[in-house]
C-alpha cells in the first residue's frame, strides 16, 4: 500500500517538475526542476525495489548529466540573451500533439487494465543484474562502451573544430 | 494497482515532456526534454518489464543518455558559437 502510493507521489512529482519546467523562462531554474524530475524519479525507481537503479540515477543524471547541462548553459551565453520567439499558434499545435500522444499510447495499452501489479520491497538484486549485464547481455554491454568511446570522440571533435576555427 | 496505472505514469511523463520539445524554442531546452523522454521511457521499462532483464536494459538506457546529452551539447556549443543563438528558428542555415 505504502510502495504503491509512493508511486503515485514520486510520478506525480516528477510530472509537476516537468509541467512547471516547461513554463519556466529562466534557464538555470528550468534545469533545477528537470533536477527535481530527475530525482523524483528516483524515488519511483526505490518504490519499484530498484535500488541499483535509483543510484544509478542519482550518480549519472541528476550527477552528470545535469552538471554538464549547467556547464554548457553557462558556456553559452546566447542561451541567457534569446528571448523565446515562438508564436502561440505554434505552441497549442505541440501542446495538442503531446495530447494526442497521451491518448493514444493510454488506448493501446488499454489492455494492461486486466494485469494486477502489488510492488513489494524486495532486495536490491544486484548479483542477478551484473550476472545478467556480464553474462547474457556481455556483448550488449561491451558493445555500449565502442558508443561511449564514439560520443567522446564525436564531442572533442565537434569542439575542437570551433576552436581551431 | 494494475500494470496501467504504472504505464499511465510514464506515458503522462513523456507526453509532458514532449509537449515540452515540441513548444519551446532553445536548443538547450529541447535536449532537456528530450532526455526527460528517455528517463519515462526507462521509467514504463522498469515498472512493466521482467525485473532483472529490463533493470539491465535500464542500466544500458543509462549510458546511451549519457552519450546522447554529451554529443547534443558539443553540437549545440558548436552551433551557438557559429549563430550567436540557441533558438531553434533562428538557425536555417545547413552549409557549415
Amino acid at each position: 500500500m505504502i510502495l504503491a502510493a509512493s508511486v503515485y507521489l514520486f510520478g506525480g512529482l516528477a510530472a509537476l517538475a516537468t509541467l512547471l519546467m516547461i513554463f519556466q523562462r529562466d534557464p538555470v531554474k528550468a534545469a533545477m526542476l528537470m533536477l527535481a524530475a530527475l530525482l523524483s524519479t528516483a524515488g519511483l525507481y526505490l518504490a519499484l525495489s530498484a535500488q541499483l537503479l535509483a543510484a544509478l540515477q542519482i550518480i549519472l543524471y541528476a550527477g552528470a548529466i545535469m552538471t554538464l547541462f549547467i556547464v554548457a548553459l553557462s558556456a553559452t551565453p546566447a542561451a541567457w540573451r534569446d528571448k523565446p520567439s515562438r508564436g502561440s499558434f505554434t505552441k497549442v499545435l505541440g501542446l495538442a500533439a503531446a495530447a494526442v500522444i497521451l491518448t493514444e499510447l493510454l488506448k493501446v495499452s488499454a489492455a494492461l487494465k486486466a494485469i494486477m501489479i502489488s510492488p513489494e520491497f524486495s532486495e536490491t538484486g544486484t548479483l542477478d543484474l551484473a550476472l545478467t549485464l556480464f553474462g547474457r547481455f556481455a556483448f550488449q554491454f561491451e558493445l555500449l562502451s565502442l558508443l561511449i568511446l564514439a560520443a567522446i570522440v564525436a564531442a572533442v571533435a565537434l569542439t575542437s573544430k570551433r576552436r581551431a576555427a | 494497482m494494475s500494470a496501467y496505472s504504472l504505464a499511465a505514469v510514464s506515458f503522462v511523463l513523456f507526453s509532458l515532456a514532449a509537449a515540452g520539445f515540441l513548444t519551446c524554442g532553445s536548443l538547450v531546452r529541447m535536449l532537456m526534454f528530450l532526455e526527460l523522454m528517455l528517463n519515462a521511457a526507462n521509467i514504463a521499462l522498469v515498472a512493466l518489464g521482467p525485473e532483472t532483464v529490463s533493470q539491465a536494459y535500464a542500466v544500458m538506457l543509462f549510458a546511451i543518455a549519457a552519450a546522447e546529452a554529451g554529443i547534443g551539447l558539443a553540437l549545440i556549443i558548436t552551433l551557438a558559437s557559429a549563430f550567436r543563438t540557441l533558438e531553434a528558428e533562428n538557425i536555417r542555415e545547413l552549409k557549415g
